[in-house]
């Protein structure tokens, strides 16, 4: 052995040698025990060094990063601050879960049926009160008186503006959840009110109608609620 | 507070410094990278002044290994790589732990690819002799 060939070895091992040079060693290699001893030497060296495992840092190092930059206060504890961020952005944002639109969706379509039944029992499309509710069974049509008309009017544009404000508190899936069924309800009364100009004596139109406008105006209510709910 | 974390509080504190200088050439993990390596070259400088007090390299090592109580007292093998001379067990580390290339390390560290190989090469002949440690 001797430093002569050594020295390769550790290029050798990385294949950094050329091919003249490669063979050359491997040649000596093959009749010297104590080169051939240090070369797998070598291997082990790499071969161990390669297997440690990285250590993680023993505690939060955020805080002093956060010191040092001064974009935030230190934080102290990494599982307090995660919980705090975790309140931060639920009082935020509000979002529906699925099983709550649904059951929503389950609401409104009891909630038409009823005033539909309603109107259909009592013949009557006038009523009292401003916003029709649930609990008085008030319908609205083309022939209501036009206070009443225009208190509904007042309504849905009174619960629009809210809900327009309370737009930031929704997230964006509820949002456009809100919007496509306001959109299919809106479509819907627009049929109602067409087809009652070819037809104004139609009880079943009337009824359709006033249940449909009523569908709209208990929707805008629940979704100016939730809204509501966090502001 | 130990060493390698002072450290690495250091890193992200100088790559919040330099984040301006990064243009995108490189990916930012490679980039993040070469800033932690310079940070920890940099702070194994100021180190190197207090470590030859107590410590000469390879000189070193085999004294502590060869010492008569034997293998009760010698260093082990992580023991042995943090008392490598500083030149080779930084090519050291970037060869064989970071997977640089010579030539890469080379640039890093201002010296040529045969220093870097010869360093390597040194290292490793230190380290063989702690293997079973």
């Amino acid at each position: 052995m001797s430093d002569q060939w050594t020295d390769r070895l550790s290029d050798y091992l990385d294949g950094e040698l050329n091919a003249a040079e490669r063979a050359e060693l491997e040649e000596h290699l093959s009749g010297c025990a104590e080169c051939s001893a240090v070369l797998e030497q070598l291997r082990q060296v790499v071969a161990r060094v390669q297997g440690l495992e990285d250590r993680a840092p023993d505690g939060d190092l955020w805080s002093g990063v956060a010191e040092r930059i001064g974009v935030a206060a230190p934080v102290m504890d990494l599982d307090d601050h995660r919980r705090r961020k975790q309140e931060r952005l639920s009082e935020r944002r509000f979002s529906i879960s699925l099983p709550q639109l649904v059951a929503a969706s389950v609401a409104l379509v009891v909630l038409s049926a009823g005033s539909a039944w309603m109107v259909s029992r009592t013949g009557s499309l006038a009523g009292e009160g401003a916003m029709p509710t649930a609990a008085n069974g008030t319908a609205l049509v083309s022939e209501a008186p036009a206070e009443l008309a225009t208190s509904y009017d007042a309504a849905v544009v009174q619960l629009q503006l809210i809900l327009e404000e309370s737009r930031s508190q929704l997230d964006t899936a509820t949002v456009r959840i809100i919007e496509e069924n306001l959109l299919i309800i809106d479509r819907a009364i627009a049929q109602a009110q067409r087809a009652l100009t070819m037809d104004p004596a139609s009880i079943y139109l009337k009824e359709h109608l006033a249940a449909t406008k009523r569908q709209k105006l208990e929707f805008l209510r629940q979704a100016a609620l939730m809204a509501g709910a966090v502001s | 507070m130990d060493l390698a974390d002072e450290v690495t509080q250091d890193v992200f504190v100088r790559v919040w410094e330099k984040l301006g200088s990064f243009r995108g050439e490189a990916a930012f993990g490679t980039w993040l990278h070469r800033v932690a390596i310079n940070v920890i070259l940099g702070r194994r400088k100021q180190l190197g002044i207090r470590r030859e007090r107590f410590v000469d390299g390879e000189r070193t090592i085999g004294q502590l290994s060869s010492n008569p109580k034997g293998a009760e007292t010698a260093i082990d093998f992580e023991a042995a790589m943090e008392f490598l001379p500083d030149g080779a067990q930084q090519v050291f580390v970037l060869h064989d732990v970071e997977g640089y290339k010579h030539g890469e390390i080379a640039e890093i560290m201002g010296i040529t690819s045969g220093t870097s190989k010869s360093q390597l090469h040194r290292a490793r002949m230190i380290l063989r002799e702690h293997l079973d440690r």
